[in-house]
């Protein structure tokens, strides 16, 4: 189009760029139509998908895992609620509540014990033995995703990583970055010495002392000053197995 | 897991933390928890009666982990059981404890129905004798060794069933049953 000089020049460029406007509208909405429908059809295959594997989805929990990223590749939460299509197909919303009432009972249970902080893996093992009798297997990812529906209940539920080691909370305990870091250098041998601390940390000997008082007032060390080098020893029960001895509830 | 003998032991005692008295209240109160059952459940299966606080007992040190409980320790694991009436100081500096490990009231029921088993009602026993009758009828019991150690008044004797004669030294202490 040919740039006109004075208004009707202006007027055309007005209109010209309405036009491109309008266009551009039902580009877009051309776009997002067809992404609807695409998703649309994405979604009734993954509930085809959902339907014919229900069983597979029940037993396997690596085939459960797979699933839940396509499911979240779509924007479909099968846990959002207990109710509609996705719960009664699978009846996967009992599987996690059942599954989070498991883990709530497992962490009360071993709460004297570690304070309220439990390794992942120690979790999985107890709540493995917990539902012995149960054909369908449990992973840690079907652990973490019960816990994050516990966590959305408000109960102070948390994942935390401390070095290597995923750690369970199940109590309001505040622990910051100090915490976890003395938690990470208790790993390799199950308990820290305030000399370690200060030394591998680079701490000072307060500093040392007042995170390691705090993790004792909050049940998660227990002191040892058994050994012959009289140097008294932090040990850290949610970072080795120890929660396995509990009693049954 | 570790044994002592034919016992196996619980897990915590392998854990070191567990053979110091813990200052945190919560995490004493489990740890005593935990090693009073230990005390009781290992006195029942061997038979043991009375504990020495200075003497040495399997259950107060592991040398596979290298820890010993202290004299506070142990002595604070005892009262609780002597508080929760499963077991008595023997004397007063605390030095001897004696573990129920049946309660008093089970003991008594035993006595009560070995004399009844026995048809030893409206006969007169010394101590002795019934232990050793005990014994001999092959009843598990050791008891009454100890028995006379604790103040007989305890036992609820006194519901008309016995009667007990106290003769000029303990040989001579009897009990008179009309079960």
């Amino acid at each position: 189009m040919r740039r006109r000089p004075g208004i009707g020049g202006l007027q055309t460029a007005a209109a010209a760029r309405d036009q491109y406007r309008v266009l551009g509208g039902n580009v877009a909405k051309l776009r997002t139509d067809l992404m609807k429908e695409q998703l649309t059809t994405f979604r009734s295959q993954l509930e085809e998908f959902a339907r014919k594997h229900k069983n597979d989805i029940r037993k396997n929990p690596s085939f459960r895992s797979q699933f839940h990223e396509m499911c979240a590749k779509v924007g479909v939460d099968p846990l959002a609620s207990n109710k509609g299509f996705w719960a009664e197909l699978l009846g996967i919303g009992d599987f996690y509540y059942e599954l989070g009432v498991q883990i709530v009972e497992i962490c009360l249970a071993t709460r004297l014990l570690n304070g309220g902080l439990i390794d992942l893996q120690e979790l999985c093992k107890l709540l493995r033995q917990k539902r012995k009798h149960d054909r369908e297997a449990v992973s840690e990812d079907d652990c973490l995703r019960a816990i994050s529906k516990l966590k959305t209940l408000g109960s102070g539920f948390e994942v935390i990583s401390a070095g290597k080691k995923k750690l369970v909370r199940s109590v309001p305990t505040e622990l910051n970055k100090d915490h976890n870091e003395i938690l990470e250098l208790a790993q390799s041998q199950g308990y820290v010495t305030v000399d370690e601390v200060e030394r591998r940390l680079n701490w000072t000997y307060g500093r040392a002392i007042d995170a390691l008082d705090t993790l004792l007032d909050e049940g998660l060390a227990m002191i040892d000053d058994g050994h012959r080098d009289g140097n008294r020893r932090y040990w850290f029960p949610c970072v080795s197995s120890i929660s396995s001895f509990v009693a049954d509830s | 897991m570790q044994k002592l003998g034919d016992f196996k032991l619980p897990h915590f005692f392998n854990y070191p933390p567990y053979f110091t008295l813990q200052p945190v209240r919560e995490t004493r109160e489990k740890q005593i928890q935990l090693w009073k059952e230990l005390i009781l459940d290992y006195c029942r299966t061997q038979k043991i009666f009375v504990i020495k606080l200075e003497e040495e007992f399997p259950l107060f040190s592991n040398s596979a982990i290298e820890r010993t409980l202290s004299h506070e320790a142990r002595e604070a694991f005892l009262s609780d059981l002597v508080a929760e009436g499963r077991a008595e100081w023997l004397d007063k500096g605390r030095r001897s404890c004696l573990i129920l490990w049946h309660r008093i009231q089970d003991w008594a029921d035993i006595i009560v129905n070995f004399v009844k088993d026995n048809g030893f009602e409206d006969s007169v026993m010394t101590v002795e004798e019934i232990r050793s009758g005990i014994e001999s009828r092959g009843t598990s019991i050791h008891t009454f060794n100890h028995v006379n150690e604790l103040d007989l008044d305890k036992f609820p004797f006194a519901k008309g069933k016995l009667a007990i004669f106290k003769g000029t030294s303990t040989d001579d202490e009897g009990i008179k049953f009309s079960v």
